[in-house]
């Protein structure tokens, strides 16, 4: 019964593949994904087959869902935001299905692997830097630059906002899958304790184990919405180069 | 009222963002710092000493500038049903 309870997250190989020295092994993680991309894709083409004026449950989920992305983008970016509703759209619902896939007993949380996040933050943060250099060029190295600096403070001030832009990847990365494998730790470490409690003791931890579960749910929702909602400011702040207040609701 | 602006949510998102950032932060800055150290200018330990100030630095500015982005606190004072 001795097991780390990191042992979950460990990945083992089904069928071991490698292109080119690339190891490209399908596991567990894989699979998952794959799941959920057809999961999502199949929900969503299913909901915007009919295309009633009164939606019926499916339709009026997926609208609920749309209806919300787009109001992230619309607070965060404004309306020229909106030409990034697909990629934003993709990863909202790609980081939500896997966080609450994951959820389901035997199952495994594709977003509790760093290399996954890390992915999407990239890409992310990436994108908003390409975006910004198309946009201003040269100018957008101004983004290390507040507004109302004094001159004397800029060799300070341009580390400091050096710094701040090199953590925003980071912290995209490391929130999403802290958050997934910690929640899971927690869930596995008070299973546990309920299975070896017995009868007598165990339904405490059990009790906890069902509240926990529930509040993962919750979680899973937020991380993805914060996720989005973080690419969406990254996004416009590569958009308008501190130009008008665009927190401004 | 559109879930995006729901308060709970939010409020839940800005609270477990400021976590992440001051941490973040830090990572970088001690990160930075190191690396000059290590494979650039061999001022051991130096470097991580000023990065690791300037991350605790550029982390609590950013806390503090999201804190003050939120709806409803004092200096953007805006209406707030």
């Amino acid at each position: 019964m001795e097991e780390s309870p990191l042992h979950p997250f460990e990945l083992h190989n089904y069928i071991p593949l490698s292109l080119g020295g690339l190891d490209i092994s399908i596991n567990k993680a894989v699979i998952i994904m794959w799941v959920v991309v057809a999961l999502v894709a199949y929900l969503m083409l299913r909901a915007g087959a009919s295309r009633q004026l009164v939606p019926g449950k499916l339709q009026s989920l997926a609208e609920m869902l749309v209806d919300f992305i787009r109001g992230i983008i619309l607070d965060t970016m404004g309306k020229d935001g909106m030409r990034f509703f697909p990629l934003v759209a993709t990863l909202f619902l790609f980081i939500l299905f896997c966080n609450l896939i994951g959820l389901i007993p035997g199952s495994y949380t594709v977003t509790s692997q760093i290399v996954v996040t890390a992915v999407f933050a990239c890409v992310v943060y990436g994108l908003s830097l390409v975006m910004g250099f198309l946009l201003h060029g040269a100018k957008f190295l101004g983004i290390l630059v507040p507004p109302g600096t004094p001159g004397w403070l800029l060799p300070l001030m341009i580390p400091i906002e050096l710094i701040s832009q090199l953590a925003r990847p980071i912290s995209l990365a490391v929130r999403l899958f802290a958050n997934m494998t910690a929640g899971h730790v927690i869930l596995g470490v008070l299973f546990g304790l309920a299975i070896s409690g017995g009868v007598l003791i165990g339904w405490l931890p059990f009790a906890f184990t069902i509240a926990m579960n529930g509040l993962e749910v919750g979680i899973a929702f937020i991380q993805a919405y914060i996720f989005t909602v973080l690419t969406c400011v990254y996004l416009g702040d590569a958009f308008h180069l501190h130009g008008h207040d665009d927190h401004a609701h | 009222m559109p879930p995006s602006q729901d308060p709970f949510y939010a409020g839940l998102g800005q609270a477990v963002r400021i976590g992440t950032d001051l941490l973040a932060s830090l990572i970088v800055g001690g990160g930075l710092g190191w690396v000059l150290d290590t494979y650039l200018l061999d001022s051991t330990p130096w470097g991580m000493v000023v990065g690791l100030v300037l991350g605790v630095i550029a982390g609590i500015r950013n806390a503090y500038r999201s804190a003050m982005r939120w709806p409803g606190s004092p200096p953007d004072t805006e209406s707030k049903e």
